[in-house]
């Protein structure tokens, strides 16, 4: 059953990835790669790391993804 | 607005070495199989028992590697430091008014979200969580409140001192166990095995990652700050 999650999640958050690549609007972009910290809490949890799920989902999936929006928004004219 | 890019043709080439490596990482799943995951840190494992923690982690993290932790914090003073020194100075004057919605869901989130911070933070040695994630929760819910409110700042004095106090605090922790134990850093405070599992337990650990989280809390708060409340006139 551990398994069975793992290999789903595992290839959700591949496919995920693929897609925040080939996005071709930078937020669109941005939100999938909050998808990425998502899937990658999921692999934590279950692979019995607790802390570091806690870690990926404020700052992998909240923080670092306001960063990067924050940087959009300002750097969004100029491209 | 523009956002459109163009996706070089080496992408896709990449794509094909993404899959390479991909089949690898599932190989290495499919052979060490998930269920022999216990295998690191055995030895720091069965030290940690005798600190009275029940979470491992936050004993390896707050009192073996107690310095490297010291260091960490003075790294992301420095960050703020430095985002505080390049966004100082031209403020946004006028106020955006978010919708309605996330005006009245911030007011209900926002005491949530702070009890879940300090829950996370002050029981960081019996259960998942510490004072990085417990000071960052509490920054996410300060984010809320700028996102929410146009007009909100983080009080300027009461961060300043809570940092400092907590900085200095750290450093006064790891003076006294050099004092009283001959090792920066000692757990001078009781901390008996039998204990273990209950909120006063584990010496100084949870001292030392309520004040890492005091400072995480109030250091992160300012960065957020100073990001979303940049004006846009540049």
């Amino acid at each position: 059953m551990t398994g069975l999650i793992v290999m789903f999640t595992f290839i959700a958050v591949i496919l995920v990835a693929f897609m925040s690549i080939v996005q071709r609007s930078l937020p669109d972009a941005i939100i999938l790669f909050m998808g990425v910290g998502l899937g990658a809490v999921v692999l934590f949890f279950v692979f019995q790391a607790p802390d570091v799920a806690l870690t990926e989902a404020v700052i992998g999936a909240g923080i670092s993804a306001l960063i990067f929006l924050m940087a959009l928004k300002h750097l969004g004219e100029e491209r | 607005m523009n956002f459109k890019r163009d996706i070089p043709s080496r992408t896709y080439s990449g794509f094909a070495l993404s899959a390479l490596f991909i089949l690898t990482i599932f190989n290495i799943l499919l052979e060490s199989g998930v269920s022999k995951t216990q295998r690191a840190g055995d030895a720091l494992l069965a030290l940690s028992g005798k600190e009275g923690v029940a979470n491992a982690v936050t004993s390896v993290v707050v009192y073996f590697r107690g310095f490297d932790t010291l260091g960490e914090i003075a790294v992301l003073f420095i960050a703020a430091l430095g985002i505080g020194l390049m966004l100082h100075g031209d403020r946004r004057t006028e106020h955006e008014e978010s919708n309605y919605i996330l005006q009245k869901a911030s007011k209900l989130l926002f005491p949530m979200i702070m009890l879940f911070g300090v829950y996370v933070m002050v029981y960081g040695h019996l259960s998942p969580g510490g004072g990085f994630q417990g000071g960052v929760i509490i920054a996410s819910g300060i984010l809320l409140l700028l996102i929410s409110d146009g007009s909100f700042e983080v009080p300027h004095a009461v961060i300043s001192v809570l940092e400092t106090f907590a900085g200095i605090s750290y450093v006064l922790i790891g003076l006294i166990g050099l004092l009283v134990l001959d090792k920066f850093l000692g757990n001078f405070l009781p901390n008996d095995v039998a204990q273990m599992g209950r909120l006063f337990s584990g010496g100084i650990i949870p001292l030392v990652y309520i004040v890492v989280g005091i400072k995480v809390g109030s250091e992160m708060s300012m960065i957020v700050q100073n990001l979303i409340q940049r004006s846009d006139d540049d």
